[in-house]
């Protein structure tokens, strides 16, 4: 009945599978890698010196390469394609029959290192595409690395006062860059660091569908995104807070030390970390660290446009006036709650109690010498509802209508709301300079103490008001 | 029946006397092409089965330039479980896997002993006493091109054979 329909049927689908089938076949005696190593071998013909070497490149035999090495786990098959790079005469050839450049293989010898240990990518993989895996629709998670970002692989044996010696000049200049630009503030790493960002540990061997690529320009790749989140962080991520404010250059060292902090670790007997740095402790290292990303210099306040509010200047020499240590200190630990000034104690933000002593005394280092004059709060008899009318009038601009804060900071937070009463009365008196907050006293507005005081007694209630 | 409506004008019954009818064309090709389609799927799960490379560490291993063997070096090289010897006629590798059970036999001041059963083995790995079925064999030295010798576990060679830079 329907015969003619099913033998066509079944030429039609025959046809598919022998085409199919042909082609495959095709693809398994023309693999990519035959082609390079009946070059390398024609190759090694014409650069052979003597017989001996002559008779090595005539019994070279073209098969799949394969590094097998069990204590990593890795089997390589890079170098099924990159035939020459332990083979001197090939010094001068092109990639990919190319002697490996310097001495590392001399030692990291193959049999020990193989190849992806240190250059990532795809070591099954015996053709080209999917071994780099820079395509992002290779669906692979780790691309080669670039060889510019290549010193991050350095970095997980070696210790960093070995690779600045030796010359590993990006991956140690990268840490430099990410000890000292405050990246610290935002992110954890260790237990220790900012909570705004994601914490870093094992930010270099994250898979690449971890990374959002859709405003990517470059390849779609771990080490780009890092370098263009590095150079525009809400070109990359839109609803990004994070501050970064360096050039290309610096982009390229901070992405390498990035890539660097990995999870995985290489076996004992491969590591050789010798000196354990002492990490420096002074105040000022400490500023860099954690809070120079947003305080900058701390010498001067400003509004800062992704965070939407001021950001104080602490080491205004006003405030170190009017703030002892102890407060100041209270600050740090505890942070400014409803902003984004983190709790730094070893509880939350996970630094020391000597560590935030070192860098409170690094802030007070410019302390001047004459006390502010007393105000003497205590003496006033304050009425709390005169100094709610005061606020509304004279505070709420910049503190906003519940002390919430804008242009000035958070009056609500429970720093603020525990300080000494004292400590208030003066900074209201006295204004502080090189800040927008002026003197509301004798010497500024021209408000009466016992006004001050109400003031003062009307903040101190605020933290009762809901938003 | 419609599909056979081209055909009408000839007698099914009859006999084609010149090559054959278009529907038997339609049916020999559908089921040669099925056929050689079939071979060289069946050609192709024939492949599967050898394996190209295996997951195992090479046999063939670098053990250093040749000016490390001096005469009259003996090294054991005791992960690659291979003895390595440099003598005035040149270097030689031989296996110190023991061929009665496989133990790792140790150099005496007359040749090899095998801890295990008491094998004992002759400088040249020829067996004097003990188990041991097979001499220890002598494994191939040869030069990589970046100058290392190079030992392969893999290949046995000849007894006596020294290899000279």
């Amino acid at each position: 009945m329907h015969r003619r329909f099913y033998l066509k049927l079944l030429l039609v689908s025959s046809i598919a599978l022998l085409a199919f089938a042909l082609l495959a076949a095709y693809k398994e005696i023309n693999p990519e890698w035959k082609h390079y190593q009946n070059n390398y071998k024609e190759l090694f013909m014409k650069n052979a010196k003597d017989e001996a070497m002559k008779e090595k490149a005539k019994a070279f035999k073209v098969e799949v390469q394969q590094l097998y090495i069990e204590k990593l786990n890795r089997a390589d098959r890079c170098v099924s394609c990159h035939i020459g790079v332990e083979n001197p005469m090939m010094a001068k050839a092109e990639a990919p029959y190319k002697k490996h450049s310097g001495d590392y293989l001399g030692k990291h010898p193959l049999s020990r290192f193989g190849c992806t240990a240190c250059h990532q990518g795809q070591g099954r993989a015996t053709n080209k595409e999917e071994a780099h895996a820079l395509e992002h629709d290779t669906h692979w998670e780790y691309p080669i690395v670039p060889l510019k970002h290549i010193q991050s692989s350095c970095a997980q044996c070696h210790d960093y006062a070995m690779l600045e010696k030796n010359g590993a000049d990006k991956v140690v200049r990268g840490r430099k860059l990410f000890l000292e630009k405050g990246c610290l503030g935002c992110h954890k790493v260790d237990g220790a660091g900012g909570i705004l960002g994601k914490a870093l540990d094992g930010i270099g061997t994250q898979p690449r569908a971890y990374f959002p690529m859709r405003y990517i320009q470059g390849e779609r790749t771990q080490s780009a995104w890092h370098k263009e989140h590095f150079l525009d962080p809400r070109a990359i991520v839109p609803e990004s807070e994070m501050k970064a404010s360096i050039n290309d250059e610096e982009a390229d060292f901070l992405a390498t030390y990035i890539l660097a902090l990995k999870s995985t670790e290489m076996p004992r007997e491969y590591r050789r970390i010798r000196q354990t740095e002492t990490p420096d402790m002074s105040g000022e290292a400490l500023y860099k660290k954690y809070c120079i990303g947003c305080h900058t210099t701390g010498r001067e306040s400003y509004f800062d446009e992704i965070f939407n509010r001021t950001i104080p200047s602490i080491m205004n020499p006003a405030l170190l006036k009017s703030a002892d240590n102890q407060y100041l200190k209270k600050i740090v630990s505890e942070g400014r709650e409803g902003t984004q000034m983190t709790s730094w104690k070893p509880t939350a933000a996970g630094l020391t109690e000597q560590e935030i002593d070192m860098i409170v005394e690094y802030i007070s280092k410019d302390r001047p010498a004459a006390k502010p004059e007393p105000f003497d709060v205590a003496k006033f008899r304050a009425d709390v509802k005169r100094g709610g009318e005061l606020f509304n009038i004279r505070c709420a601009l910049c503190h906003g209508k519940k002390g919430e804060g804008e242009l000035g900071i958070n009056l609500k937070n429970p720093v603020v709301q525990s300080a000494d009463p004292e400590f208030l009365a003066v900074t209201v008196r006295d204004g502080r300079a090189g800040t927008p907050m002026p003197p509301f006293g004798k010497d500024g507005v021209g408000l009466k103490e016992q006004e001050i005081a109400d003031i003062v007694s009307y903040v101190k209630t605020l933290s009762q008001k809901k938003l | 029946m419609n599909n056979n409506a081209c055909c009408a004008h000839k007698d099914p019954h009859k006999k084609e006397p010149e090559g054959v009818s278009r529907r038997d064309f339609l049916g020999l090709a559908g089921i040669g092409v099925a056929i050689a389609a079939s071979f060289t799927a069946i050609a192709g799960i024939f492949r599967m089965t050898k394996a190209t490379v295996h997951y195992e560490e090479s046999r063939k291993f670098k053990i250093g330039m040749p000016a490390e063997f001096p005469v009259g070096t003996i090294k054991k090289l005791d992960d690659k479980k291979v003895f390595v010897f440099a003598d005035t006629e040149g270097l030689y590798a031989i296996s110190c896997i023991c061929t009665h059970l496989g133990c790792i036999v140790s150099p005496t001041e007359w040749g090899f002993q095998c801890p295990c059963h008491g094998s004992k083995y002759n400088k040249d790995g020829k067996v004097i006493g003990g188990p041991a079925p097979r001499p220890l064999p002598w494994l191939e030295v040869s030069l990589h091109e970046d100058g290392n010798l190079v030992v392969d576990a893999a290949k046995e060679v000849k007894k006596g054979t020294k290899f000279t830079v």
